[in-house]
């Protein structure tokens, strides 16, 4: 125990903590504007100097460790005399523009110098002019109010990693800037924004908008965009969000956001929200009342129901979307219209590989803490960056290269090239090949733990070629043993699996192997969703095998307990996925396609057959906050509160789960609301008062989620139970299936995930837009040269399943033979390129790796 | 920052250079000065492409690179001539006449502080104290030490350098 005195005052201390945080702890204030708790100590403003007895001059608080017995004074006259000085430097060359500053009102010199002062200035020499930056579409600098703090350099390099900017010069003449010297060009996560305890670096979003004395809302919730679920502040004045601020401490991103979270919040006032509903009159949409929109998709489901049977009937629910609404959609289509026909895009990989990796390690869904990451000693990447996916995620990766943690990758992996990264790239085409020879140099060196029969079985008929493998591949036998040595020797690896490995032929199959690898080493997996709540949505049993609680629908047991809960039979047979349901539709056995908050047009692979088969329905309808190319297709489309409206809750990857709260007041309703009035109009029962009695009963019926409430997930850190048991029973023999070889020398496609971007959220964000306006076809420059293509080419990429037509960038991250395309942006979808062609195992569809052709047809026109 | 009229690549031996230098030392920024003397020497100056170069070739961004580089002297970021006259004009060097000794150059070869002839043969940089006050005043003409200078004698110098 130490013990100090601040100012008379006695602190006890557990911990070796130094005098600034020993004397916050007992809540004696003392000035900082270097000092921020993220930050790694630096010592370099002086403003938190404080007198220690018994030493000679006064000392900065947030670097000195508190020892026993030392006696501090914070407040004396000596000290504020240097305090009031330090500040008249710092104004030296302050514009003192505060009037016209975002900043004043939340500014910390501004605070500073109104305690300390000083009240003139001695100086007389002209002050520094820069002028002001709106070189950065989200971002705007006015370096001439910046005090040298650093701290949004080590922000950028320290925690975010991204190393954009740094302190330039040096005395006098240093200042801070991006590489460039001009445009930052950065990851645009904002986090020197969060920083800057002046109004140096500011987001453009709300400049000149508003003070921040006007906000009256400070909203927590949890952000809309990927598996994550960081914690957001929403700042809203008259119910338009100004601002989306992180929070210090959070459970998730404690403090950090990324591009998406911190400047993706646009959507929300976007003015191509639809306002009212739309129904299909003489082949056009027109707007309707709710009365006319609700009354008739009760009814044509009604008819559809009695004529055909519940299951002409079918449902798509959202990742987007929060468990109430989910919980209640799918409790809709079970009870009231009487199938098990709902599914989701978690079909497009995570649900699958979440079944298998379940049945093989009795856990699916990512069963340790994000933050976990950072403190493995070795993380190995596969199928992606997770930088950009999950961006938050990343840098807990990347902390784990700080603190010293070894990094492996399988594939190039962009996020990480900063990181030591210890990578094998054998290329596309040479991935599954590469795996095997792993797990095979892996049980050489450490042999079978034993403690899994089945899976031990599988792996013993895993067969390659070493030496040929080596022979045909850039991999060398050194750099595969180091590889192998490195995996085989650490203690404590974690397993991170993106989608790219979920989402390529043979994907079954090389998810076996990472599996098996992971059994091996004893790692840990963390299966990446790029969805909010694609986890929640699972969970709520939108899914054709699953009840609310991830529970099978096959287990009598289970059904008994809905069915008496629900006072309804239920439908025992599995209903359609969502493949079968687009077949369905296209052979005509599906009468009915209700779509909630998805858009399955541009989200599924193959536009055409996609639409096609949703043309043959004979009711269409869609639930959604844009019109989007599902809903111009649509007989009713009914127009949905967004996130920032309603309340509910998110389940994250890591299966923590969060409070989705109303932010913005808007004419309307939830998703569930709109569900329940459907039902209603159909069964004249379905009634609840708000969200919160919506989770009351999932908190009654399901097990995964029992007796927990509103008040006890608003505390915090609710991670549902996962007491190592498999939800789903017993283990089923694993299925291995060895994908024949694909073809060489072809083009392939591969998608582009891009950390400015989500899909149908961000393209409505003008600030992500801004960042990254249209979609481009990048291309590595070797295939380029091979392809006789140059930067700003504009080419076709087809496919059997479609075209698309984009400009040409080169990119020496891209990997060979293949071309790079983004799925966001409406007409140019790299997923309309897709086939159908599913997975056996994994029943996901193969994206990458469809072969394509490209032509050049043209040049951008400047 | 200047931009550059053609786009400037580490030859091979350069690169090998760097990665030999990266060998003795335990950090990839350890070894970030050294590396960046090797990136001046083939280009006279550290352009930004320079940067890239040496931040990829370490693996240390380049924004820190270039942090680190532009806080010592030594490092030049704007393109020079053929010869860099370093001239002291530090207290000892100025009273022997170092001042003067800048006028000449402006007036025999129309060097400027800071500039470079047009025929690109000399570029004046005008440095703090090299250690020299008891010859003062002293230059360096590239690598080479020269001291006692006057109206004369630098001129003859300096001819030597074409």
């Amino acid at each position: 125990m130490i013990t100090v005195t601040i100012n008379g005052k006695e602190i006890k201390l557990e911990k070796a903590v130094t005098v600034l945080e020993a004397a916050r702890s007992a809540g004696i204030k003392i000035p900082t504007l270097c000092y921020h708790e993220q930050l790694e100590r630096y010592g370099g403003c002086r403003l938190c100097l404080v007198e220690v007895e018994k030493m000679p001059r006064l000392q900065t608080a947030c670097t000195l460790m508190a020892a026993d017995g030392m006696i501090v004074r914070t407040e004396t006259e000596a000290i504020a005399d240097v305090r009031r000085g330090i500040l008249e430097f710092l104004l030296i060359n302050h514009p003192l523009d505060c009037p016209y500053c975002d900043k004043a009102g939340e500014c910390e010199l501004q605070d500073l110098v109104e305690k300390y002062g000083p009240t003139t200035s001695r100086f007389k020499e002209k002050k520094r002019k820069v002028t002001e930056n709106l070189q950065d579409p989200v971002i705007v600098r006015n370096m001439e109010r910046c005090v040298m703090c650093t701290r949004c350099v080590r922000m950028c390099e320290g925690v975010q990693g991204a190393a954009a900017i740094g302190v330039i010069n040096r005395g006098g003449h240093s200042h801070i800037e991006p590489f460039s010297g001009n445009k930052y060009d950065c990851e645009y996560c904002g986090n020197c924004v969060s920083v800057c305890p002046v109004g140096a670096i500011m987001s453009r979003l709300h400049r000149h908008s508003y003070r921040p004395w006007q906000v009256k809302e400070k909203v927590e919730t949890v952000c809309p965009y990927c598996g994550v679920g960081c914690t957001v502040v929403a700042q809203v004045r008259d119910d338009v969000i100004k601002r989306v601020i992180p929070r210090i401490g959070s459970p998730v991103n404690n403090g950090m956001l990324c591009s998406r979270g911190r400047f993706g919040y646009e959507f929300v006032g976007h003015p191509d929200r639809l306002t009212a509903p739309l129904i299909r009159k003489n082949g056009v949409l027109e707007e309707t009342t709710w009365e006319e929109a609700i009354g008739f998709v009760a009814k044509r489901l009604t008819e559809i129901k009695g004529k055909h049977g519940g299951n002409a009937v079918a449902g798509i629910a959202s990742p987007r979307c929060t468990n109430e609404d989910n919980y209640i959609f799918q409790k809709f289509l079970r009870v009231t219209l009487g199938t098990n026909n709902i599914d989701s895009t978690a079909r497009m990989g995570y649900a699958g590989a979440q079944a298998f990796i379940e049945n093989i390690f009795g856990q699916g869904a990512t069963g340790n803490i994000i933050s976990g990451l950072a403190n493995s000693d070795t993380v190995l990447v596969v199928g992606g960056d997770p930088t950009t996916v999950n961006p938050i995620l990343g840098l807990q990766i990347r902390a784990c290269s700080r603190k010293g943690g070894t990094i492996l990758t399988i594939g190039h992996v962009r996020g990480l090239q900063h990181f030591s990264p210890v990578e094998l790239d054998p290329g596309a085409m040479l991935e599954t090949t590469l795996l095997e020879c792993l797990v095979l140099s892996l049980l050489d060196r450490k042999g079978l733990p034993g403690s899994n029969p089945a899976l031990e079985a599988k792996i013993k008929a895993v067969h390659a070629d070493n030496a040929e493998f080596l022979k045909n591949s850039c991999i060398t036998k050194e750099g595969l043993a180091d590889f192998v040595d490195k995996l085989g020797s650490s203690g404590t690896p974690a397993v991170v699996i993106g989608k790219d490995l979920l989402q390529t032929a043979g994907s079954g199959y090389r998810l076996f192997l990472v599996c098996a690898i992971n059994y091996i080493v004893n790692g840990r997996v963390y299966l990446l969703s790029d969805h909010a709540n694609e986890q929640g949505l699972l969970d709520m049993g939108c899914a054709p095998d699953l009840l609310p609680g991830y529970r099978p629908l096959s287990y009598a047991e289970f059904r008994k307990r809905y069915e008496t809960a629900w006072k309804t039979p239920l439908p025992e047979k599995p209903g359609l996925n969502i493949f079968e349901m687009i077949g369905a539709a296209e052979n005509g056995t599906l009468k009915a396609l209700y779509v909630m908050g998805e858009n399955p047009v541009f989200n599924l692979p193959d536009a055409a057959t996609v639409t096609a088969s949703l043309k043959k329905l004979e009711l269409l309808v869609v639930q959604d906050i844009f019109l989007t190319e599902t809903g111009r297709l649509a007989d009713v489309v009914l127009p949905a509160l967004s996130w920032a409206e309603k309340d509910g809750t998110f389940t994250n990857m890591e299966r923590r789960i969060q409070r989705v709260r109303k932010a913005v007041n808007r004419e309307g309703m939830a998703d569930w609301q709109i569900i329940t009035e459907v039902a209603r109009n159909m069964s004249g029962k379905a009634h609840y008062t708000g969200a919160v009695a919506v989770f009351e009963e999932i908190a009654r019926v399901s097990p995964l989620h029992r007796d927990l409430s509103y008040d006890e997930i608003e505390q915090g850190n609710v991670i549902y139970p996962y007491k190592g048991e498999p939800l789903r029973g017993s283990a089923e023999d694993i299925a291995v299936q060895k994908p024949a070889a694909a073809a060489e020398g072809t083009i392939s496609l591969a998608i582009d995930r891009l950390l400015f971007h989500s899909g149908t959220l961000s393209r409505k964000s003008p600030a992500l837009i801004k960042i990254y306006p249209e979609a481009v076809a990048r291309i590595h420059p070797e295939t380029a040269v091979s392809l006789s293509l140059a930067e700003g080419d504009v080419i076709r990429i087809s496919s059997q399943s479609g075209k698309i037509e984009l400009p040409v960038v080169l990119d020496r991250h891209a990997g060979r033979s293949s071309v790079l395309v983004p799925n966001i942006f409406e007409g140019t979808g790299a997923l309309r390129l897709a086939g159908m062609g599913l997975d056996p195992v994994l029943k996901a569809p193969a994206i990458n790796g469809t072969p394509v052709t490209i032509e050049r047809i043209g040049k951008v026109t400047p | 920052m200047n931009t550059m009229p053609e786009k400037q690549m580490l030859s091979a031996a350069a690169l090998k250079e760097i990665q030999d230098i990266r060998k003795n030392y335990p950090t990839a920024r350890a070894a970030l000065l050294p590396a960046l003397y090797v990136a001046q020497r083939e280009f006279g100056w550290l352009s930004p492409e320079a940067y890239e170069a040496v931040s990829d070739h370490l693996g240390v961004p380049k924004a820190i690179a270039r942090g680190v580089g532009t806080f010592y002297a030594m490092y030049k970021h704007k393109p020079l001539g053929r010869h860099v006259v370093q001239l002291c004009t530090n207290v000892s060097c100025m009273i022997l006449g170092a001042e003067r000794l800048v006028d000449l150059l402006k007036n025999k070869y129309g060097l400027e502080p800071g500039g470079t002839t047009a025929d690109n043969r000399f570029s004046l940089v005008i440095m703090e104290c090299i250690g020299a006050c008891g010859t003062a005043p002293a230059m360096l003409v590239n690598d080479d030490f020269h001291e006692n200078l006057t109206d004369k004698n630098i001129i003859e110098i300096l001819e030597r350098y074409t």
